[in-house]
């Protein structure tokens, strides 16, 4: 998974905004701040360093294996 | 809109909202005619929302500015300081969305400390470039970056390695209007000139027409959403919706030569080595020709694994040919990189890092596939204020092909203070055109046919999922034999390829929510943009600083001292011509 967990939500949507590829919605029941696309993530860390109280963890593995040049 | 924008599956849309009256009817006419669709739930598109809830908006103003990186930032402000309404428009956060969170070297020239001066460093940079770079914007750079540094230091730029506080600040202080996280698809042309655009939010069904006199694309660059770099939002949307009004857009052949690290490949954070978290810093002249061509070469020769070295160091007896790199910018034998040099290693040396992608370990490419040399693709400038070919219309930064360093990367952090520098003359001609125009609202009929372009994947019932096509996309374009390493060959077998997606997949994008929808226009802009990158490059029958063609490895100077524009005439066929060096800026009078 890259973006892995938001644990501790606030629901100030500062990574949603911060989210270059829209990868975090509000569910708006909870008004907090859910994982909706984790295959979008381009693991960047935005969210994280914008998020105000150190909710959200990351891993750099990706779901799916990548497409590269050359291996 | 064009006959590309027709569903194959029946009649053309157009048609269909006239049956039906409308995106709401059409989506609940194909329900009715076939609800058996629902009973094979991987062709059918499982809507979560329907376009009828959507509203629309309208929003008038004098300079509309799209894109909230550093151009984009400079363009608002300075067309607000020329004394025009201006109105900004980000796909993503002001700051925070493009290239611009990731670029932490600023590039200024300082008169008084440079040991050189502006007219050896553009000559340097023609030199590495192979004359590549359009001098004109070279010297730009050099001339104005100070001060644009020096604006962003009273920002607070410098005090934070993110950037949103600090680009708020003069825009809330001039009280500029932003629109965040709107998609904008389409530009709009009438009476010979740009008057607008119109897009969607990516938070509520709403579809918004942006009513403009002058318009400044900022839009960035793009790439084929690939894997560790952090690009990944950037799809060329600009350079796309300023070809399908007419607009000339060049540079498409070079390439950016950044590898990835073979181990987690897809995580651009940990192939920047953690950089997003330093504060931003200044970096001075040093004029090199980089960018991992010779890398491209190295694996496709040898194979992996393969490691990043100065370009024209670490010679390897059993690796002949490949990119040309002038005598004077190869590095083998060099001292070993100084922890105070200016250069990319010093900078990162700096900051106790590793390095940027490629300084250490094992490495795989085609992490930035799809983007070229920052500032030598977008929209063809028709002189220095980033005009381009369709009457007010601008652009700036990485949407403006204005070759500001050429072909090959010649200066570190000139990227990001290009932006800043191209946004603020443009943001500015921008505002002194518009003061000379009269407001031309985006007509009834061109609004009608925008929103139903911007709906149409969500009116299919059934259809292809964008992130599939972009996955067969990245397949046909991303191997390093396809894109960096390239034979006429080849690169008429992957047009075959993408010329199918782009006749029979793209029409037939699906999307069933906002985010969806936003991906099925994001992947026909990279589907055009593989087109004109396969196109450039079978046309370009030489080889110099990104393109590399393995059937002609040579720099041809007799018949490619030019760059290579792409348009599309009114058949809707792509077309391409050569712009000489020599002729710039004044091709469009001759």
């Amino acid at each position: 998974m890259p973006i892995h967990q938001i644990s501790g939500c606030i629901g100030c949507e500062s990574c949603i905004k911060s989210c270059p590829t829209d990868v975090i919605k509000l569910d708006k029941k909870t008004q907090k701040a859910v994982i909706a696309y984790p295959e979008d993530c381009q693991i960047c860390h935005l969210c994280r360093l914008y998020c105000p109280v150190g909710a959200i963890t990351i891993t750099p593995e990706k779901s799916i294996p990548v497409m590269v040049s050359w291996r | 809109m064009s006959d590309k924008n027709q569903d194959k599956h029946g009649v053309s849309r157009r048609q269909f909202m006239g049956i039906t009256g409308g995106v709401m009817g059409a989506a609940l006419g194909a329900y009715a005619l076939g609800s058996h669709f629902f009973d094979q739930p991987p062709e059918v598109n499982h809507r979560t929302l329907e376009s009828s809830r959507f509203t629309t908006e309208n929003q008038t103003t004098d300079v509309l500015v799209i894109g909230g990186g550093m151009a984009g930032l400079f363009a608002a402000v300075k067309a607000h300081d020329a004394g025009a309404r201006v109105t900004m428009v980000s796909k993503g956060r002001l700051g925070s969305s493009g290239l611009t969170p990731f670029a932490k070297g600023i590039f200024s020239y300082n008169p008084k400390t440079s040991k050189m001066t502006i007219d050896d460093f553009v000559k340097q940079v023609s030199e590495s470039s192979l004359n590549t770079n359009n001098p004109v914007f070279t010297r730009q750079l050099a001339e104005h970056s100070q001060d644009r540094v020096n604006e962003l230091k009273s920002w607070g730029f410098f005090d934070s390695p993110l950037y949103n506080e600090s680009f708020m600040r003069p825009i809330n202080e001039r009280q500029i209007p932003l629109h965040e996280r709107i998609m904008i698809t389409q530009l709009v042309k009438q009476d010979g000139r740009v008057v607008g655009a119109s897009g969607f939010s990516l938070d509520e069904p709403k579809i918004i027409h942006f009513h403009a006199k002058t318009v400044v694309l900022c839009t960035g660059s793009g790439g084929f959403k690939p894997n560790g770099f952090p690009v990944c939002d950037l799809t060329h949307d600009g350079s796309i919706m300023a070809y399908k009004i007419g607009a000339k857009i060049t540079g498409k052949e070079w390439n950016d030569g950044h590898p990835g690290s073979a181990k987690n490949s897809g995580s651009s954070y940990d192939n920047w080595h953690g950089q997003v978290e330093e504060k931003p810093s200044v970096t001075g002249v040093e004029v090199h020709h980089d960018l991992g061509m010779d890398l491209n070469y190295q694996a496709y020769r040898l194979g992996g694994p393969v490691k990043m070295v100065p370009p024209g160091a670490g010679d390897n007896p059993d690796l002949t040919g490949g990119p040309f790199i002038p005598e004077k910018f190869k590095r083998a034998g060099g001292p070993p990189p100084q922890p105070q040099s200016n250069g990319l290693r010093g900078l990162f040396q700096k900051n106790q890092h590793q390095g940027p992608p490629g300084m250490g370990g094992e490495q795989v490419g085609g992490s930035s596939a799809g983007m070229a040399i920052h500032k030598s693709e977008g929209l063809v400038p028709i002189n220095e204020t980033g005009l381009s070919t369709i009457p007010g219309l601008y652009a700036a930064g990485d949407a403006l092909g204005s070759h500001m360093v050429g072909g090959i990367y010649t200066q570190i952090g000139s990227s990001l203070a290009g932006s800043a520098v191209q946004g603020a003359i443009a943001g500015e001609a921008a505002a002194i055109q518009s003061q000379q125009l009269s407001s031309l609202p985006i007509s009834a009929e061109n609004q009608q046919s925008n929103e139903q372009y911007i709906l149409a994947p969500l009116a299919r019932e059934r259809g292809y999922s964008p992130a599939w096509v972009t996955q067969v996309l990245q397949g046909i374009m991303i191997p390093n034999f396809v894109l960096y390493i390239k034979k006429e060959r080849m690169l008429q077998a992957a047009l075959a390829y993408i010329e199918e997606l782009r006749d029979h997949h793209v029409p037939m994008l699906k999307a069933e929510d906002l985010h969806k929808l936003r991906i099925a226009h994001e992947t026909e802009n990279m589907i055009i943009t593989a087109e004109m990158k396969l196109k450039a490059s079978i046309m370009r029958k030489e080889s110099r600083c990104s393109h590399y063609r393995l059937d002609y490895p040579e720099v041809d100077r007799k018949n490619w001292d030019a760059w290579l524009n792409i348009w599309q005439d009114e058949q809707g066929n792509m077309q391409f011509e050569k712009q000489p060096f020599s002729l710039w800026p004044h091709f469009v009078s001759a």
